[in-house]
This record gives C-alpha cells, sequence and structure tokens, in this order.
C-alpha cells in the first residue's frame, strides 16, 4: 500500500515535470499537413501565419443603438491609440486630408484611365461637358471643389475604389448589421502584414477588449472572432470543457468501481498504469517532435489512453481466489500482451497517414498502451503484491440475460449483416470534406464568425490567386496580368473608374455605395462578380512610369484644352490647377508600398492584406468574389502560365487534401488490420480462432459506422482514430470471451465495458466537433463489440 | 473687483430664445406637407455664366423631403430619416447611402428640412443662426453659419428667407460660389 502511494507521488512529480518542461501546441494548422502541391502549401503558410491571422472582427449588442454606436466609437478610439492596429474600421473611416493630399498628388499615376489619348482634345471634351453637367446637378460642391484640377475625375474614382465598404449602414458615426438586433461592428488588422504568431495574436485580443472596456460599455456585450480570437480564447475555452469532461467522467468512473470492488486499493491500482502510459507517451512524443507536442495530439492522447483502465481492471478481476496478484498476472499476460499488441499495432496505421497530427497522436498512444500493459503485468504486482481485490458477483438479472446472449453465433452474424446491409442502403459511411469540422473551435464561435464576416462583408475567401513570391514590382506586375486575363470574365470591364460614362452625377461618388472597382451586378453572367487585386491600390511600378510618360507636356496639355472648352462657358483660367497637376505628376517618383503605408496608413492597410512582405520577398494575393465558374479562373492560369500567378480553389484544395489523407489512412487502417490477424494468428497459433477473435471486431467496426452514418455523422479523421481505437478494445473482449469464459470473466469485462462507456460517452455529449466524434464512435461501437464478442462466446458450462 | 465680475457673468443671461424665431419654427411645424416650384442659379467663379435649374420641392413631415429637378436635367434627390437616395431617371443610375457617411450634405439637408419640420433644436446642433424678424416690408431672415469646420471648409453660410411659415429664397455660400434658389409656392 505504502508503494503504491509512493509510486503514485513520483509518477505525478514526473508529469508535473514534463508538462513544464514540454511546449504545447495550441493552433490548428501545425496539426494539419505541410501540403502536397504548391497550391496547398500555399494555403497552409496563409492559415498558419498569413494576413488573415491578423483580423479580428466585433460585434457590438446588447443596447440602445445611440450608445452601442457611442462604445463603438470609443473602443475605435482606443484601439487606434494603442498603435497595435494598422486599421481600424468602425463607420468613421474617411480619408483624411492628409492621406486625400497623397491620393490627389499621384492621381494620374494611380489612375487606369491615364492614357496618352486621354488629353487629347476629343477626349477632354466630353469630360468638360460631364464636368458641366455635373456642376448642374446636385453633385456640385464636390465638383466644384476638385473638378477643376482634375477634369477627368481620376481622383474620385481612386477615392471610391479605395474606400470600398461603405455598403454598411451607418448610424451614430458607427457600423451597424442590417439586419437582427442592433448590432455596431467593428473590424481590425493587427500591426503585422505578414502574419502573427499565436502569442501576437493574444496580445491584440487582449488590447481589443481592454479598448472595449475603457468604453465604459455598461449592458453592452462584445462580441469578437478572427483567428486570433481562435487561437487563444477559444482553445481554453475547449480545455476546460475537457477538464470538465475529464473531471466527470473521472468521478462517475470511481464510483462505478468503487461499487463494483468495494476497494479504494483498486482505483489505485487503475491509475498507475494510466498515468505511467500517459506520462510514457508524452515523453517519447516530445522526444520524436522536437520537444514540441500537438495540443490536439495530447488531449486525443490521453483520452485514447482512457482505454488501459480495462488492464488493472481485468487484472484484478481475473485473479483466482487462491491465487496471488502476481500469479493472476502470469497467468493472463499472453492474452493481455497479444491484445496490448495488437491494439498498439492497429495504432501504428496512423504513422503511415502523413498527417503530422495524426502521427504524434499514434506515436503517443501507441507507446502509452504498451507501457500501461508492461506496468501491469510487471509493477502492479510489486506495488501491492498481497492485494486481495474482488468484484460483487454481477446482479442475476444481468447475469442471466448475458448467459441467454451467449453462443448465439447467428444473432452475431444477423446483426453484422443487417449493419452492412443498412451501410449499403444509406449508401455508405459519408466523409467529411469540410475543414471546418475539423477545427477544434466550437461551432458556436465558427458560427458567429460566419455571421461576423457576413454582416461586416468581409470576403469569404473561397477561390484566391496567390502570386508571387517575387520583388513589389515583380508581384504587382505579375497582378496586373492577372487583372488583364480576368477582365473579360467579369460581368463589366475590371477597374473601369467612369467618371466619363457615368458622370459625377451623385454626391455619392464621394465615397459612393458602388466602391468595389471591378464590380458589377450580380447574375450579368460573368465567371465571378469582382477580384480585389494589390494591383488596384497600388499599380507596378513600370506602370507608373508608363503613365508618367503618357502625360502630355505642359504646351501640349494647353493647346488640347484650349480646342476642348471652345463654346463652352469655362474662364480661360479656369483649369489652371489642372495643368499644373500634370507637370507635377511627370515629376513625382514612383508611389510605393512603403510610402503609401508611412503617408497613408488608411489607404495602405487596403493593400496590407492583399500584398506582404516575407523576410526578402514580397508575396501578392488576389481574392475572388462571388465566385460563379472556379473552373474558368482555372482556365485562365493555366493559360497564363505564369510561375508567379497561381490558381487556388480552397474549398476543393482542403477537400482533396482530406480526401487524399483520408485514402491514406484508410488504407493504413487496412494494413493494420491484416498484421493484426496475422499476429493474431501467430499468437493464439491458429488462424482459425484469429478469424473468430477478429469477428467481433470486424463486425463491430461496421455495426458502428452504420449507425454512424445513420445518425448522419460524417466522417472525419478523428473518426478513423477512433475506429482504431475501438478495434483496439475489440481486441481486448474478443480474445478474453473467446476461452471457456466464466460468469467471472464476462463480468470482468462488462466493468471494462461500463468504464469505457462513462469515460467516451460523456465526450459525445462535447461542443467541440472533435470530441464529440470521438466520444459517439467509441461508445456504439464499445457497446457493440462487447455484445458480439458475448454472442460469439461458447455457451457457459451449466454450474460455472 | 473679481466679486463685480463674477456677478456681471451671472446676471448674463444664458441665450435666450428669440420669441419671433419660436413662433415662426412652430408655424413650421403646423404644416405637415408642402409643395413648392423652385428656380435656382448657380455662380461659380470658374464659369462665365450662372448654371440654372429648375424643378419641384415636397416636404411631408416628419423628415421627407425631395427636390426633383425637372430642367435642364431630370434628377431626385430624396431624404428620408437618416437615407438619401439620389435618381437620373434618364440615365437609369440610382443611389442611396447613409447622411451620416457625408458631413456637409447632412448640414445641408438640415437647413432646409429642420426649418420645415420645425425643429429647432436640431438646425442650432448644426448652425449658429443670426434671426431677423419679419417685417411688412422685408421678410425674416436666418443666416446659418455651420459649426462644424470640416462643414465650413465647403459651405461658409447659408441665408434662408420667407414670409410667414413659408421659405422663399435660400442662399448658399461655399467655395467661392453662390447658389440663389427662389421658391414659388
Amino acid at each position: 500500500m505504502r508503494r503504491l502511494v509512493a509510486a503514485l507521488l513520483v509518477l505525478a512529480a514526473l508529469g508535473g515535470a514534463l508538462g513544464a518542461l514540454v511546449g504545447v501546441r495550441a493552433d490548428l494548422a501545425e496539426f494539419l499537413p505541410a501540403g502536397r502541391s504548391p497550391a496547398s502549401a500555399f494555403l497552409f503558410r496563409e492559415l498558419q501565419s498569413g494576413a488573415a491571422t491578423t483580423l479580428l472582427l466585433a460585434g457590438i449588442e446588447g443596447a440602445e443603438p445611440a450608445e452601442l454606436a457611442r462604445v463603438s466609437r470609443e473602443t475605435a478610439a482606443g484601439l487606434r491609440a494603442s498603435g497595435r492596429f494598422d486599421f481600424v474600421g468602425d463607420g468613421t473611416v474617411t480619408i483624411d486630408e492628409g492621406e486625400q493630399a497623397l491620393l490627389f498628388r499621384y492621381r494620374y499615376l494611380l489612375s487606369p484611365e491615364t492614357q496618352p489619348e486621354a488629353f487629347s482634345a476629343a477626349a477632354l471634351r466630353p469630360k468638360l461637358e460631364a464636368l458641366l453637367e455635373g456642376l448642374r446637378s446636385a453633385a456640385s460642391p464636390l465638383l466644384a471643389r476638385f473638378g477643376f484640377a482634375d477634369p477627368t475625375g481620376a481622383f474620385l474614382g481612386l477615392a471610391r475604389a479605395f474606400l470600398a465598404e461603405s455598403r454598411l449602414e451607418v448610424r451614430d458615426g458607427a457600423w451597424f448589421a442590417r439586419e437582427g438586433p442592433p448590432r455596431a461592428l467593428l473590424i481590425a488588422r493587427a500591426r503585422g502584414g505578414a502574419g502573427l504568431d499565436a502569442e501576437a495574436q493574444g496580445q491584440a485580443v487582449a488590447t481589443f477588449r481592454t479598448a472595449f472596456e475603457a468604453a465604459r460599455p455598461g449592458g453592452a456585450r462584445l462580441l469578437l472572432s478572427g483567428p486570433g480570437v481562435f487561437a487563444s480564447e477559444a482553445a481554453r475555452s475547449i480545455r476546460a470543457d475537457v477538464r470538465l469532461i475529464t473531471l466527470a467522467s473521472g468521478g462517475l468512473l470511481a464510483a462505478f468501481l468503487l461499487w463494483r470492488y468495494r476497494s479504494l486499493l483498486l482505483l489505485g491500482l487503475v491509475a498507475v498504469p494510466l498515468a505511467a502510459g500517459t506520462i510514457a507517451g508524452f515523453a517519447v512524443t516530445a522526444l520524436v517532435f522536437g520537444g514540441k507536442v500537438q495540443g490536439i495530439a495530447l488531449g486525443f492522447g490521453m483520452t485514447m489512453l482512457g482505454v488501459t483502465v480495462d488492464y488493472p481492471i481485468l487484472l484484478a478481476s481475473l485473479r483466482r481466489a487462491e491465487e496471488g496478484l502476481d500469479a493472476a498476472a502470469r497467468r493472463i499476460w499472453p492474452t493481455l500482451r497479444l491484445a496490448a499488441a495488437s491494439a498498439a499495432t492497429g495504432l501504428a496505421a496512423m504513422l503511415g497517414s502523413g498527417f503530422p497530427g495524426l502521427v504524434q497522436l499514434g506515436i503517443f498512444a501507441g507507446t502509452g498502451l504498451l507501457v500501461a500493459a508492461a506496468t501491469t503485468r510487471w509493477v502492479l504486482p510489486w506495488l501491492v503484491p498481497g492485494a486481495r481485490i474482488a468484484a460483487r458477483p454481477l446482479p442475476g438479472p444481468i447475469r442471466a440475460a448475458l448467459g441467454l446472449l451467449r453462443g448465439r453465433p447467428r444473432l452475431a452474424g444477423g446483426m453484422v449483416l443487417g449493419a452492412g446491409l443498412l451501410l449499403a442502403a444509406l449508401g455508405g459511411p459519408s466523409w467529411q470534406r469540410d475543414l471546418a469540422a475539423l477545427s477544434p473551435v466550437p461551432r458556436e464561435a465558427q458560427a458567429l464568425d460566419g455571421e461576423l464576416r457576413h454582416q461586416l462583408g468581409a470576403p469569404d475567401v473561397r477561390v484566391l490567386f496567390a502570386l508571387g513570391p517575387g520583388t513589389e514590382a515583380e508581384v504587382l506586375a505579375a497582378s496586373e496580368r492577372l487583372a488583364e486575363a480576368v477582365a473579360p470574365l467579369l460581368g463589366t470591364a475590371p477597374e473601369r473608374l467612369q467618371p466619363g460614362r457615368d458622370p459625377p452625377g451623385g454626391p455619392a461618388d464621394a465615397t459612393g455605395p458602388q466602391g468595389k472597382a471591378a464590380s458589377s451586378a450580380p447574375g450579368t453572367g460573368g465567371a465571378l462578380d469582382a477580384i480585389d487585386l494589390p494591383s488596384r491600390y497600388l499599380p507596378a511600378e513600370a506602370t507608373q512610369r508608363a503613365r508618367q510618360s503618357a502625360l502630355p507636356s505642359p504646351e501640349a496639355a494647353q493647346a488640347a484644352l484650349a480646342e476642348a472648352m471652345a463654346g463652352l462657358p469655362f474662364r480661360p483660367t479656369a483649369f489652371a490647377p489642372f495643368l499644373a497637376a500634370l507637370g507635377e505628376s511627370r515629376a513625382l517618383p514612383p508611389l510605393t508600398a512603403a510610402t503609401l503605408a508611412a503617408e497613408a496608413p488608411t489607404l495602405a492597410a487596403r493593400l496590407s492584406p492583399l500584398l506582404s512582405r516575407r523576410g526578402e520577398a514580397v508575396q501578392g494575393v488576389a481574392l475572388a468574389q462571388g465566385v460563379r465558374d472556379p473552373a474558368a479562373l482555372a482556365a485562365v492560369a493555366q493559360r497564363l502560365g505564369d510561375p508567379r500567378i497561381l490558381f487556388i480553389d480552397v474549398k476543393a484544395e482542403t477537400e482533396g487534401l482530406l480526401d487524399a489523407y483520408g485514402r491514406a489512412t484508410l488504407l493504413w487502417a487496412l494494413a493494420g488490420g491484416v498484421l493484426v490477424l496475422g499476429l493474431l494468428a501467430l499468437g493464439l497459433r491458429s488462424p482459425g480462432r484469429a478469424l473468430r477473435v477478429a469477428g467481433p471486431i470486424g463486425g463491430s467496426l461496421l455495426v458502428t459506422l452504420a449507425v454512424l452514418t445513420l445518425l448522419g455523422e460524417a466522417l472525419t479523421l478523428f473518426h478513423l482514430a477512433s475506429l482504431l481505437l475501438l478495434a483496439g478494445l475489440a481486441i481486448d473482449y474478443s480474445l478474453f470471451l473467446a476461452g471457456d469464459a466464466t460468469d467471472d470473466t464476462v463480468g470482468a469485462i462488462l466493468n471494462c465495458v461500463v468504464s469505457t462507456l462513462l469515460t467516451f460517452g460523456l465526450l459525445a455529449f462535447c461542443q467541440t466537433p472533435v470530441l464529440h466524434g470521438i466520444g459517439l464512435t467509441v461508445s456504439i461501437g464499445v457497446a457493440s463489440a462487447f455484445l458480439l464478442a458475448c454472442a460469439l462466446a461458447p455457451r457457459p458450462h451449466p454450474h460455472a | 473687483m473679481r466679486w463685480v465680475l463674477l456677478l456681471l457673468a451671472l446676471a448674463t443671461p444664458a441665450r435666450a430664445e428669440d420669441p419671433a424665431l419660436a413662433r415662426l419654427m412652430q408655424g413650421f411645424a403646423a404644416q405637415p406637407r408642402s409643395e413648392a416650384r423652385f428656380s435656382e442659379e448657380k455662380a461659380i467663379p470658374e464659369l462665365d455664366l450662372p448654371l440654372p435649374s429648375q424643378g419641384t420641392l415636397r416636404w411631408q413631415a416628419p423628415d421627407r423631403l425631395e427636390k426633383h429637378t425637372t430642367s435642364p436635367i431630370d434628377e431626385v434627390l430624396r431624404v428620408e430619416g437618416g437615407r438619401l437616395l439620389y435618381e437620373r431617371p434618364d440615365r437609369g443610375i440610382r443611389r442611396e447611402f447613409g447622411l451620416d457617411e457625408q458631413p456637409e450634405m447632412r448640414a445641408l439637408v438640415e437647413a432646409v428640412r429642420s426649418t420645415l419640420a420645425g425643429d429647432l433644436a436640431v438646425l442650432r446642433h448644426h448652425y449658429e443662426i443670426g434671426f431677423t424678424p419679419e417685417r411688412p416690408d422685408a421678410p425674416w431672415r436666418m443666416v446659418l453659419t455651420p459649426l462644424s469646420i470640416r462643414v465650413r471648409a465647403a459651405v461658409q453660410r447659408i441665408l434662408v428667407s420667407g414670409r410667414g411659415p413659408q421659405i422663399r429664397s435660400i442662399e448658399t455660400e461655399g467655395g467661392g460660389g453662390v447658389t440663389r434658389m427662389q421658391i414659388n409656392p
């Protein structure tokens, strides 16, 4: 007894030290493979550290709209003052005077309208007529201010392109959601254009919360979302979820074992192999993976090792009255050894999956299983040599029911056949192809993110092009080539800021609702609605220089203007500011991302998510919106054959990736199954007996798949891993029940089954998709495996 | 000496409400709807000639104001609550946006709308008001100076005048130009 307590203390100390030494990684991206194609490699790098990681979306609700607007404005002011954010959007976004001046100064270098022929008398004439007509309209104050320095409308077109999201409703200087209860909306981009690590993300989230609290929110609530929130806060809530489940299931398990065995000693015995296995698994995984263990692998691995409570329970229950624990351990060891080795072999299938998270899991659980079995064989008898623990006999009705079930192979066969037919009728198991379902982020958090994204009009990234890597000039040039190639697929021509055709008619032109440069009415038959390109905001250096050389000389401009003005009521000096601006524009150094960031941070914030610096190289991204025909876009990229333009269909890419890994895992699982069969045949010295032992295992897998499919669960990699775990458990039951099983054996196995159900059954009620999937799979599987193994077990001797 | 100053400060009335202005506003508030023809001339320093236009103004309490220009171009500018709608039927242009996004436009709208609504509080929110009551030989006049510096950069002064609860003319000065609108009920 003293040895047992000492052992538990040593294990606790070891576990604590290991936990402090080894770092646990929390982000899903690290759990995922690095990607096999260039497209998936880019995608996962973006997920891990791309510009998307800097985005925070927020809603404020639970008060009167006016109060919400105040809190929103003050929160935004606090965020801007913190200096941690590149961009804060809250509805008060306007281009301030300084930024306006920069845009105005560079208008002829930035505007796609700058062409040599645009400054001929013939081209200027309609512009001047349109200006005159605009001056008659309600927009005259605006045009009187800008029109004479910019009669071609280059500046207003640019301003409109930059202020893209004024489609949102503004009340009292704050953005509001159009539908639902009043909710003020904010969007913020944390500093660090090329992406943030988890720690910096956490700091940005904390800054946001502080700014909100400083705005004296009263009863208003802050809803915050974005990758940073997922990484820091969702992970914490999952940990809390797991801890609660662990405590609850631990309590239930302890109560059950106490009821069955009336022995505190047994609880100690159960804890030792579990703790030893967990610590060994953790240590080996950390050793293999350079000192880091993925959080999901750790959590899931520990859950999987919950099955090792079976070993001490079997040891204690199967001890015969006259035996010592050591003798019992020696007697059951061949079976126990075979069971543990087979289960570990099954888990080894995960090593071949190529999915880093699953490989970690396989190593963790496999090592843990073997160590727990060894601990049960050699350590437990030494810790409590004189232990006399015996289970209570099973209650009569249960024993009678189990007795009736035994020796009915036809019943078992019918059950498996039925499951197979059901599965066939349902069209086989459905495979989860959505990456979000693998995410450890709870569903509500994902739903909130989707809702805020929708309300804020943030792009829902489905189809994108990766541009580069290369120098800034090269990436922007690639972006321009793409713009040209995609243009025919848009509903209307891209990047046409049409001050001539659609004269600056309304006051809306200042920050008009038609923000997207390349937008068109949906449904005009194009392959896509719009594409957001870095070159839309910042043309390549070569393009800017070409535009400079397209500008006319002062004399030529003067002459063209005089001809165009003939007969119109403009005073001769009216356009002096325009002529001066043309001269100034020819001498400007081309605008770069660095200048834009330094002089116009609000404008730069438009560009930064699309153009980021990674060390020496620059990486661009183009986001397509309202895509109706992804194949047409893929064809564009293929036709271009440009090494700096890569088409990525995010959904297809992740689906393909998950499919590939699913298939690989399935193949490896099959291979593992064959290996296990071989091992069983070797251990049992008879292929026939091996098949009989394997029967309930295969059968329970089939039944589980059928039930899961019937419940509408789409299978993920985690379900597959759970099935492997299940196979490991079923081996125990099958092996121990296959021999001349006494009622005691059946009772011992039943205790194991109930213990497992108590642990995994609770997981099925978890909100985290992964944990829910594991819990459900194992619970169904364990119950069916036990029933099948019972039915296949020989009928008991009359007086056993 | 300091005591005297303090007493003087206390003796000064905060800002006496002009009873004539208040009465005028009550008169406007009592009219839930009105319609009138207008003619407008914009004088812009860069142009040789003023630009004329004509159309109708419609008011419907509590907050709907429409300016329909019929000549020389056909355009509709309609505000209702916080939304502004701009339409050019001949070109199929229709745009809607929030007044809050456009402080200059909001100020211009409220100069007319809150006067028609008889809402002195809103008017004072945007403008400093210099009021001259009506006399038999002269209409009443309101000189509105925008309080916001941003708005003042675009619109320096608005002069509204009328007879009884009817606006007769609006003169808007901004950016070196003047727009004069005559309203004929």
